[in-house]
């Protein structure tokens, strides 16, 4: 998946290591184009560890056990930490703050900017600690603080959600207004919580009926 | 296209901002200008209504919650579909009431499952030139050239589904809003309120995992509902 884009990001170091060995230099580009996944943001904890275990020249099959060690932690905590926990988190308060009345532009602005901050320094954190620690990266993973996140996020985002539905309802133009269409909306979603997979359905079904019966 | 107030040049910018947002949200950087509430509101400024873009990108944003991107599941691709969606809700003009929006969303909806098959096509057709490793044969500049056409392919592909799908979005919403004064308004809104709400309730609960955090939800819902009276 991301194999290419990882050799991308090492090629400049492989190529000051096996200056004046092009074999060696093909050999380290072509392990590293290889079939990789992990979260894109994490991979930078790759990269970095990758850099290091290159540059202390490791053993080719030590790299590809690393690598392949790498690949299920990264993606798993990736998701846990940033798809499920602090992307949801900054949108929701962005759609929050949008609802209470702050103007559209910055509200989007500022969602871009606090979860830039968070992602950017996602980054730039794995790419130091990713060449510091080489080998022993796992433990960093296992030390961090990605996981408490992305546990402390999930109330909070589920909390974040149901405000933000509520309000939201509120914005919807005049027709979707009325208390007891809200009341009743909330009590459906409510009722979606418990059961996700027939809720899903009913709720396009709802959606989809809106324009239906509009124009029947 | 004059109908639609869309000139060829604002169509052009559409199309280019579509492969900067498609490209985005997979190929490079992730910065996020690829979710719908973002993309939407740059759809909704091209046409002078960004509230408008933004309204609709926040409903993509509640309709795809329950779509996370784990593992290898598929989800929809929300750049080109909150582009389209924010800029055809502002081009009809966010007055017009709720169909035109609900339109827009389904819309949406519909684009990012498009967009979500051509990422599949793409992925496939990628792993093939960069798993081809005889032609590659390690060769650094073989590997640049690859890159940069996998990055290529991937604006191309959202700047073509952002030009082919925002006309007819923009008629279907154009169309939607002739409809301003419904007979059955209340019956509409009541349902169309009750679709987001379902929708939202399924978004939390996948957000949740294996977590039941049903009072949380409950109780983040009653809070809203009583800030929406005092904003009120």
């Amino acid at each position: 998946m991301i194999g290419g884009g990882i050799a991308y990001a090492l090629w400049p170091l492989l190529a000051r290591i096996h200056a004046g060995d092009p074999v060696a230099l093909r050999g380290a580009l072509e392990r590293h184009a290889s079939a990789f996944n992990a979260h894109p943001y994490l991979s930078s904890l790759a990269v970095g560890a990758l850099a290091r275990v290159e540059y202390e020249e490791h053993a080719p099959e030590t790299i590809e056990r690393f690598k392949t060690a790498l690949r299920g932690p990264l993606g798993a905590i990736g998701d846990q930490a940033v798809w499920a926990g602090w992307r949801p988190f900054c949108l929701l308060t962005s759609i929050l703050a949008f609802c209470l009345g702050l103007d559209a532009r910055a509200a989007a602005l500022g969602f871009l900017l606090l979860y830039n901050t968070g992602h950017l320094s996602l980054r730039a954190w794995g790419y130091r600690r990713g060449w510091r620690e080489g080998l022993n990266v796992g433990g960093v993973l296992a030390r961090s603080p990605l996981k408490q996140l992305a546990s402390r996020l999930l109330p909070v985002n589920q909390a974040l959600m149901g405000a933000a539905v509520a309000l939201l309802l509120t914005r919807l133009p005049i027709e979707a207004r009325a208390p007891e269409a809200i009341a009743g909306a909330l009590l459906v979603g409510f009722g979606a919580y418990f059961l996700p997979s027939h809720g899903a359905v009913l709720a396009m079904s709802l959606l989809f009926g809106a324009c239906l019966a509009w124009i029947i | 296209m004059a109908g639609l107030d869309l000139s060829p040049g604002l169509w052009l910018i559409l199309v280019a901002l579509g492969a900067l947002v498609g490209l985005d949200g997979i190929s490079w950087p992730q910065l996020m200008i690829s979710r719908p509430i973002v993309a939407g509101t740059l759809g909704g400024l091209l046409f002078g209504d960004p509230a408008a873009g933004f309204l609709s990108g926040a409903l993509l944003e509640i309709v795809s919650a329950r779509h996370p991107p784990y593992g290898a599941a598929r989800y929809p691709e929300t750049g080109p579909a909150g582009l389209v969606a924010g800029a055809a809700y502002a081009n009809a003009g966010s007055a017009a009431g709720l169909l035109p929006l609900i339109t827009v969303t389904l819309a949406g909806w519909a684009i990012g499952w498009i967009g979500s098959h051509s990422i599949q096509l793409q992925r496939t057709f990628c792993a093939r030139l960069v798993g081809d490793t005889e032609a590659f044969g390690g060769d650094a500049r073989a590997l640049t050239r690859r890159h940069r056409l996998a990055m290529r392919l991937d604006a191309a592909r959202a700047a073509f589904i952002t030009g082919v799908l925002v006309v007819p979005t923009m008629v279907a919403a154009r169309v939607a809003a002739t409809f301003a004064t419904p007979t059955r308004a209340h019956i509409s809104g009541a349902l169309a309120a009750a679709g987001i709400a379902g929708l939202a309730g399924v978004g939390a609960r996948v957000l949740g995992g294996r977590w039941r955090g049903w009072p949380v939800f409950a109780a983040g819902a009653l809070v809203g509902a009583v800030l929406a009276m005092v904003v009120a």
